[in-house]
């Protein structure tokens, strides 16, 4: 997991999830409507929960694509992936948070 | 002798009858002569002599007086004569010895010395020998006379003895006298024939060296000669009086000599004294002439060097007061770019500072040319030929003139442009005080008018349906307003125009009012559109009016710091009134959910949201999802037709378009996705 630090405390996370779909979170908003894209809903023990995925992620980037925001986008993008499915998010980083099972570089 | 003594015996025999007792023959051929015989025969004459006195003696004494008586008368008579002839000869020769009438050479002197020399040796000794023998006479005959018993003699008159001896002594007077006088003569001589010889040498050596000097004083070469020149011309003019002092001695030398000369009586005196005159009037003449060509060499000398003082103060003048024009020249053309009248005035006051100090550079100016002038004057009156350039300076009074008239012209071109400058300056002035009167107006306006906008968005009492009515009226107020704005970017446009970039008067730009403007016309219309938003929520949601009155108040309460929004401590703190008991990561989350584009703020909009989510009674995605499934006969998927069946057809596309193909288990060809749909719907997308 990469921790990026920008100003006020915001960090972008990488996460990488395994397993294929369904991997367990709920994406709200999007520039459809003029809001951000943010993880609302985490199930319990779900293959996102194991990758280290939190309620209130804002998700950037899909598989090394970097988001336009639009939430049709990314619905697209997190269904074209199989096994493996790569988020980077943005995150406020109040506490520094290490999943457990989070791969370290 | 033989034949005289043969006479002698012969006669003695014949008158004396003395017999030959000698032998002629023999005694000359004799050695030496019998004595004795001799002396015989000689005494044998005596004897006949004596013999025959006696026999004379009486008429010898007859004839002895008468004798005597003829002897004196005789002697006498020679007395007379020899007294005669000598007085005779003292007559004649003591006038000669008298005359002092000097010969004019000295080769006539010095004949007359021979003559005297020869009176001495030759003429006068037989005279004294006479004078003796007449005193001798006289004498013997005074003695005869007394011996005889006779009177003594009596010279005739002027024939005396003393007469003979008185004129003897004058004649010696006047022989003393002329050898003195013919001594003196003949050195006199001399000395003139050395003093003519040495006048005319030095008078020849003096005349060939003045000859031509009168020339080369008269010279007028001094006229147009420069002050070097005039100086060497003054050195060698001061050698030459040198030389001419040095003459002076020679000069006065020639002078004495010809003085003596005249003193001497020298006999060609006449022509010394003319070519001495000539000499000393020349001498004269040529002191005169140094004199005067010393005065005129130092006049010249004195004005050529007040000429150079004048070229010298000329040139010390000009040159500054030729870049002073210069200068002055090019600051009156100078180029200038002002933006206020202050700086106009400036300039304005340094041209006049600038004119202020003209009549000073114009009495500079005169003097300046008036040296030139002075130079001019003194060439004319002492008729100085030469040149009348300046040697110190290449400045002439013609380009002193030109360039003095050119700043003339320039002084009142400029007073012309600075009055041009000062009237724009005044005219972007007035243009200044326009606009900043209108946007002083105008700024303030439209901050009041936000104010009232925020005042009126914050109000809590009253209807939102009042609140919307004050904001529309607003609205119109702003719009038309409008026409003051467009006036005022007119004002700012001709500002623009005339290059006119600050403007003290006001502190609004016009960027700041159209700013605000842009500001007011989108406050309004957001804050018209809010309140629209919140009717439609209220209405919406079913929120009463207390309700929202309700959350008015607390959203109120909790904006701390009044500006209509809350930041996350005061929306953290008004949570905790309402009962929530949050930990940070919960509070992250609703912040999220509340400010999802972190601003950092919570607008009244978003807490009326979060409030109404949480306590309103709204459709959930769920139950859309559960609407879906009765439709789908409780099949995870849904096919068109179905759609079509039971929902409109336009909404039935929309669903066809909308929903993704369902790839779940169970899945057939055709199926679609309405869980995923329904999620989307809602805003939410379960992946």
């Amino acid at each position: 997991m990469e921790v990026l630090r920008d100003s006020r405390g915001w960090t972008h996370v990488e996460l990488v999830l395994s397993g294929g779909a369904p991997w367990g979170f709920t994406l709200k908003g999007g520039r459809e409507h003029r809001e951000p894209l943010l993880v609302t809903k985490v199930e319990e023990g779900c293959k996102a929960a194991v990758a280290g995925v939190l309620i209130g992620d804002e998700i950037v980037s899909i598989n090394a694509v970097p988001l336009t925001g639009y939430r049709q986008e990314a619905i697209s993008l997190v269904k074209r992936s199989h096994n493996a499915l790569t988020l980077v998010v943005r995150r406020f980083a109040s506490l520094p948070i290490f999943p457990c099972n989070a791969k370290l570089f | 002798t033989t034949i005289r003594l043969n006479i002698m015996t012969l006669l003695s025999k014949k008158y004396l009858d003395i017999p030959k007792m000698l032998d002629a023959e023999d005694i000359v051929n004799t050695p030496k002569p019998d004595e004795r015989a001799i002396m015989t025969y000689v005494s044998c004459f005596y004897h006949a002599f004596a013999g025959a006195e006696q026999a004379e003696t009486a008429a010898n004494r007859i004839c002895k007086v008468l004798g005597v008586n003829q002897e004196n008368e005789k002697l006498m008579e020679d007395y007379e004569r020899l007294a005669s002839e000598l007085l005779e000869w003292i007559r004649r020769t003591t006038p000669w010895l008298e005359n002092r009438v000097p010969e004019k050479t000295m080769s006539e002197m010095r004949k007359k010395l021979e003559d005297f020399r020869d009176y001495r040796r030759l003429h006068k000794p037989p005279k004294v020998q006479e004078k003796c023998q007449l005193e001798i006479s006289f004498n013997t005959l005074q003695t005869k006379l007394r011996i005889s018993n006779r009177p003594s003699f009596m010279p005739s008159e002027g024939k005396m003895v003393s007469d003979i001896a008185s004129a003897w002594q004058g004649l010696e007077q006047a022989e003393k006298g002329y050898e003195e006088w013919l001594l003196t003569e003949i050195r006199r001589l001399e000395r003139l024939d050395h003093l003519a010889e040495k006048f005319r040498q030095k008078a020849t050596t003096h005349e060939t060296w003045a000859s031509g000097k009168e020339q080369i004083l008269s010279q007028k070469d001094y006229d147009s000669a420069s002050l070097s020149e005039i100086r060497a011309l003054l050195r060698k003019h001061e050698a030459f009086e040198s030389d001419l002092a040095a003459h002076q001695d020679r000069v006065e030398q020639i002078a004495a000599i010809a003085q003596e000369l005249n003193e001497l009586d020298y006999h060609d005196v006449a022509a010394v004294n003319q070519r001495c005159q000539s000499i000393c009037d020349l001498w004269d003449h040529l002191g005169t002439l140094t004199q005067k060509r010393r005065e005129a060499l130092e006049r010249t000398e004195k004005l050529l060097e007040t000429v150079d003082q004048l070229f010298l103060e000329f040139a010390k003048r000009s040159a500054p007061f030729n870049n002073w024009m210069e200068g002055a020249m090019e600051d009156l053309q100078d180029m200038f770019i002002v933006h206020t009248i202050e700086e106009v005035q400036s300039l304005t006051a340094a041209h006049e500072q600038f004119k202020a100090t003209l009549p000073e550079a114009d009495s500079e100016r005169q003097a300046i040319l008036g040296i030139q002038n002075e130079v001019q004057k003194i060439y004319q009156n002492y008729g100085i030929r030469g040149n009348v350039t300046n040697p110190y300076s290449t400045i002439s009074t013609e380009e002193i003139v030109v360039k003095w008239d050119k700043v003339k012209t320039l002084v009142p071109q400029r007073d012309g442009a600075l009055q041009e400058e000062l009237a724009r300056q005044h005219a972007n002035e007035r243009l200044r005080r326009q606009f900043a009167a209108q946007a002083n107006l105008i700024g303030p306006w439209i901050q009041t008018r936000m104010e009232e906008i925020a005042r009126c968005a914050l109000e809590m009492g009253g209807t939102l349906e009042d609140q919307m009515t004050q904001l529309k009226q607003y609205e119109h107020v702003i719009i038309a307003y409008k026409p003051n704005v467009d006036k005022l970017e007119g004002d700012h446009q001709l500002i623009q125009e005339s290059l006119i970039f600050d403007n003290k008067h006001t502190n609004y730009t016009m960027e700041h009012i159209r700013v605000g403007w842009e500001l007011l016309l989108t406050t309004i219309a957001r804050t018209i559109n809010e309140i629209e938003t919140q009717i439609l929520i209220r209405d919406a949601k079913g929120i009463s009016q207390e309700q929202m009155h309700e959350f008015r108040s607390s959203f109120k309460h909790f904006d701390r710091k009044k500006n209509g929004v809350m930041d996350t401590d005061d929306f953290r703190a008004c949570l905790i009134s309402m009962g929530y008991d949050l930990g940070e990561v919960e509070f992250a989350r609703i912040m999220m959910l509340v400010d999802p584009s972190a601003t950092g703020v919570v607008s009244f909009q978003s807490f009326i949201d979060f409030m109404t989510r949480e306590t309103a009674d709204t459709d959930t995605a769920d139950q859309v999802v559960a609407s879906f499934r009765i439709l789908a006969t409780d099949k995870p998927y849904i096919l068109a037709d179905e759609l079509r069946r039971e929902l409109p057809p336009d909404q039935a596309d929309y669903c066809i378009m909308r929903m993704p193909p369902y790839s779940g288990p169970g899945t057939v060809a055709g199926a679609l996705d309405y869980t995923a749909f329904s999620t989307a719907l809602y805003g939410e997308s379960d992946l």
